[in-house]
Formats: C-alpha cells, sequence, structure tokens
C-alpha cells in the first residue's frame, strides 16, 4: 500500500481509501448488474423456461447466458434518449441520478471483511471507517432518500399514469418506515452501540448468538421493510405493470431506464448486505473463532448474494400485494410487532441479562 | 467544507423561496436540509445530521411532497395586486432580524471564551450521549413533548375522521 501511494503521490491513508472505494462501488455495481441477468434466469427457472441463454461472444462462446448483461448495456447505450415534451425537463434528467446515487451510498459503513493490522497501522474493510458517529444511522438515512428519485422521475415525467406510482411510493414509505427503525433500535439496544462493527463483534461467531435468533420478531419486520424499501415484489407497486402501466418509469427510455433499473438493483444489494450485517454476523463465518480477512470476506460475500437471491426468488413466488394493504401491513402488523420486540428486549435487559 | 455547505444551505434556501413551481420548491428545501446537515457533521455531531436527514429530508418533506402532489396544484397564485410598503418592510425586518442575530452570537460568552482559550475540538457526539442527555438532564421535556404529540395525532384523526 505504502509503495503504490509513493507512487500517486498521495499518502497511504487517502490511497487506501481510494482503493476500497474502488473495491466497494465497483463491486456493487457488477453484483447489481448480474443481478439484473440472475432475475431473468431465476424467474425462468422458477417458471420452468429456459430464459436468456442465446447471446454469444462472437456467435461462439456462450458462458450459460452471461454475456446477455453486454448485449443489454449495448441496446440501453444506443437506444434513442427521449424525453416527453411537457415533461419538466431539468427534473426529468436528475431523477435517475436521485435514485441512483442513494442506492449506491448506503453501502458505505458496511465492513464487507475484517479489520487487519499491516506494518503497524489498522485497516478497516469498509468505506467509512466505524467510530465515525454515524454508524448504522447513515443507512437508515440514505434509504429514507431512495424515495426522491421515484418521487422526483414520477412527477417530472408528467404522466397520470406516474404520477399515480411516486405517490404510492412516498404513502408507502411513511407507513412502513416506523415499524423497521424501530426493530433496529432493539438491536442498537441489546448490542450497547449503533456501530455496525460493534454490531457484528457483538454478535459472535456461533450462528445461534446472531441477532436472527434472539430477534427473531424484528427479523421479521426489518426483512418484508427491505422488499418495500427496495420497491420489490410484493410491494412494487411503484412500478405495478399489470395496473399503471410501468407507474414512475413509464416514461423512461434507453439509459436513463437503464440507471432506474440499475439503483433498483444497487438497492437490493445494499438491502441483503444490511441484513447479513444486522441480523447474520456480517463478515463473521459460522464456528471459526478468528477468521482470515479472505475468509471473512468469502463469507460476507456469501450471505450478500444468498439474500439477493432470496430477493429474486420471492419476487418470482408471491402475487403482488395491493398498496393499501402494505400499509395495513405496516401499521397494524408491523409496528406492534417491533414495538413488541422492542419492549421485550428492554423488559429481558432490565431483568439483567 | 464549511463554505461548500453554507452555500448548498442558503442557495437552497433562495431557490425554495424564489421559485414558482412548488414541487422544485420543495425539492430546494430538501437540499437546503442537506447543507444544514452537512454543517452538523463538521461541528462533529453526526448523530444530529443523521437524524436531520431521516426525520426532515426523509419523512417530513416526503409528505409534504405528497400532499403538494395530491392538491394537484402546482403553480403559484398571482398576488391581486403589488404591495410595495409591504415588501421593503419585510425585507427591512428581516436585514434587522439578520443583524441583530449575528451581533448576538458575536457578544455571547461562548464566542469571547473562543477568542480567549482557542477552539478545542470537542469529542463527537454519539447515540449513547444523545439518549443519556435526553432521559437524565431533559426527561420532563422530552416526556411533554411526546404528550404533546399524541394530544396533536389525536386531534388530527379526530378532525379527519368526524364519525369513528
Amino acid at each position: 500500500m505504502d509503495t503504490l501511494a509513493s507512487l500517486l503521490h498521495t499518502s497511504p491513508a487517502i490511497a487506501w481509501m481510494a482503493v476500497k472505494i474502488v473495491i466497494v462501488f465497483g463491486g456493487i455495481f457488477t453484483l447489481a448488474a448480474v443481478f439484473t441477468w440472475v432475475e431473468r434466469r431465476g424467474s425462468a427457472m422458477i417458471q420452468d423456461r429456459i430464459g436468456p441463454n442465446r447471446a454469444a461472444l462472437f456467435g461462439r462462446i456462450r458462458i450459460i447466458g452471461l454475456q446477455q448483461l453486454l448485449a443489454d448495456g449495448l441496446k440501453f447505450l444506443f437506444k434513442e434518449d427521449l424525453a416527453p415534451t411537457d415533461a419538466n425537463k431539468g427534473l426529468f434528467w436528475l431523477a435517475p441520478f436521485l435514485a441512483f446515487v442513494p442506492a449506491m451510498l448506503g453501502f458505505a459503513v458496511i465492513p464487507f471483511g475484517r479489520s487487519f493490522v499491516s506494518g503497524g497501522t489498522t485497516y478497516h474493510l469498509s468505506v467509512l471507517d466505524p467510530g465515525n458517529g454515524m454508524g448504522m444511522l447513515y443507512p437508515l438515512a440514505i434509504g429514507g432518500m431512495a424515495v426522491y428519485g421515484v418521487l422526483v422521475a414520477a412527477w417530472s415525467s408528467n404522466n397520470k399514469w406516474s404520477i399515480l406510482g411516486g405517490m404510492r411510493a412516498s404513502a408507502a414509505m411513511v407507513s412502513y418506515e416506523i415499524g423497521m427503525s424501530l426493530a433496529v433500535v432493539a438491536l442498537f439496544m441489546t448490542t450497547g452501540g449503533y456501530d455496525p462493527k460493534d454490531i457484528i463483534a457483538a454478535q459472535g461467531y456461533l450462528p445461534w448468538h446472531w441477532n436472527v435468533v434472539p430477534h427473531f420478531l424484528g427479523f421479521i419486520v426489518f426483512f418484508t421493510c427491505m422488499f418495500a424499501e427496495t420497491n420489490r415484489l410484493p410491494f412494487d407497486f411503484a412500478e405495478g405493470e399489470s395496473e399503471i402501466v410501468a407507474g414512475f418509469n413509464t416514461e423512461y427510455g434507453s439509459m436513463k431506464f437503464s440507471l432506474l433499473a440499475l439503483a433498483e438493483y444497487g438497492h437490493m444489494m445494499t438491502a441483503s448486505a444490511l441484513i447479513a450485517t444486522l441480523y447474520f454476523g456480517g463478515w463473521q463465518v459460522p464456528f471459526v473463532q478468528n477468521p482470515t480477512v479472505a475468509l471473512s470476506i468469502t463469507s460476507f460475500v456469501l450471505k450478500l448474494v444468498f439474500f439477493a437471491w432470496v430477493f429474486v426468488w420471492i419476487r418470482w413466488t408471491l402475487p403482488r400485494f395491493r398498496y393499501d394493504q402494505l400499509m395495513h401491513l405496516g401499521w397494524k402488523v408491523m409496528l406492534p410487532m417491533s414495538m413488541v420486540n422492542l419492549v421485550f428486549h428492554a423488559w429481558r435487559m432490565s431483568q439483567g441479562h | 467544507m464549511f463554505l461548500a455547505f453554507a452555500l448548498i444551505t442558503l442557495l437552497g434556501a433562495l431557490g425554495m423561496l424564489l421559485q414558482k413551481n412548488i414541487i422544485v420548491a420543495g425539492l430546494f428545501m430538501v437540499a437546503a436540509f442537506f447543507g444544514i446537515a452537512g454543517l452538523f457533521v463538521l461541528l462533529a455531531n453526526p448523530v444530529a445530521a443523521a437524524l436531520q436527514i431521516i426525520v426532515y429530508s426523509g419523512a417530513i418533506m416526503v409528505l409534504v411532497l405528497f400532499v403538494i402532489m395530491m392538491l394537484n396544484s402546482h403553480e403559484e397564485e398571482a398576488a391581486e395586486f403589488s404591495r410595495p410598503i409591504q415588501r421593503w418592510l419585510s425585507l427591512a425586518l428581516v436585514l434587522a432580524l439578520a443583524v441583530g442575530a449575528v451581533k448576538l452570537v458575536m457578544a455571547s460568552k461562548g464566542v469571547q471564551e473562543l477568542a480567549v482559550r482557542g477552539a478545542a475540538t470537542s469529542p463527537a457526539v454519539t447515540l449513547q450521549g444523545v439518549g443519556a442527555v435526553l432521559f437524565a438532564d431533559h426527561l420532563l421535556g422530552f416526556e411533554v413533548a411526546g404528550l404533546m404529540l399524541l394530544a396533536a395525532m389525536v386531534g388530527a384523526v379526530a378532525l379527519t375522521k368526524r364519525n369513528l
């Protein structure tokens, strides 16, 4: 690291930061892109079809259709970039970025591997070092921002279906967010800290000590809310293609649509990472007390990919909810559930456990 | 850094005032809130910054924009006739208020002590610290605020649902 830093005329700290940013955002971006393909192959598998397997490099090399990604990207790049005549042009352009940036930013505090010491300095494997004071509040704050992308895209298109989708998204967001936050507050309470590093360290390496066991109710609430937050099916009524054409992205085409779609998958990655960190021990390897750095990263990535697959799995298994059903679920089921979870853990802590 | 965040805050606030389109004005307000959150981070208070974003830009502004979209009137109505006296009076009042606020801050004890002792970097505020202060030193105020919010909520439900 030091030689690299001296080659680039920067300090090792800045070089390490740059490397981490490239690894994290490159990794999330790649995973998000790969999951657009996994989604199509997965849906095909679940519906007993074959799915996209024909795309081939130079008409020859087919790797189970993975080149479909390249083909899609090229197609999006070369499509004509249209904007509706009566759209608010500035906001119409801004919206894909407003959707995409929060989806990527949320990942910044999540440790994707064990911290290690090399040459007297400690290297933390998360973009923002632990002890920054924001801790797990940061992904929650950024997650709340994601709705602006949908809202701005919806309103600026000047299309009634789009506005319906945007309004559904904002109304839904208000109803699930309180239950989700309370579930996380219960975690902060039993951990005694709100930094992801503390939360992971407190969970230990034994799977039955991970937060998913004592906080099972909270886990259910958080997991459900993540589907609403990422706008994924059972709760994707912002898009709702069988009811309101394509919802907030009806008017979007070419690369702008591609950014909106990538934002959804990026959000899915961040949500999976959050679930893994908060409830499944983050980078902890089951039954291994002090894993090597490579092993801890592998463990984290495996958990992340598994939960991302669960997102795909559930999308093609459950039908879409009606949008008042999520409000009902949010206020009358999930909020009481996380309240019970919170009070139960407060009571347990007051009993000295 | 301070200049950047201060500029975001001020330009956001100005944009909100001058923008005729209500939704765009709302988005400018979100930008202003972001600037304030950045200023909180510079003041070694990341918890306040996170709460600022979660509460104001994450929840309140979403609701405000939702209501604006529901009402479906996106343009400000023009005034029936211009009111030059009120306009200049308000400008003068705002200026007086700004000058007064700056004077008050400059004359305050904290700033004078700062000039004598020099700035000491205080440790960053943590969530645990905020919780302890809230429930140990300001318990009464906290409970009263909670009760008032409950009363407001009950009132809102009673107003909108006449026949419960």
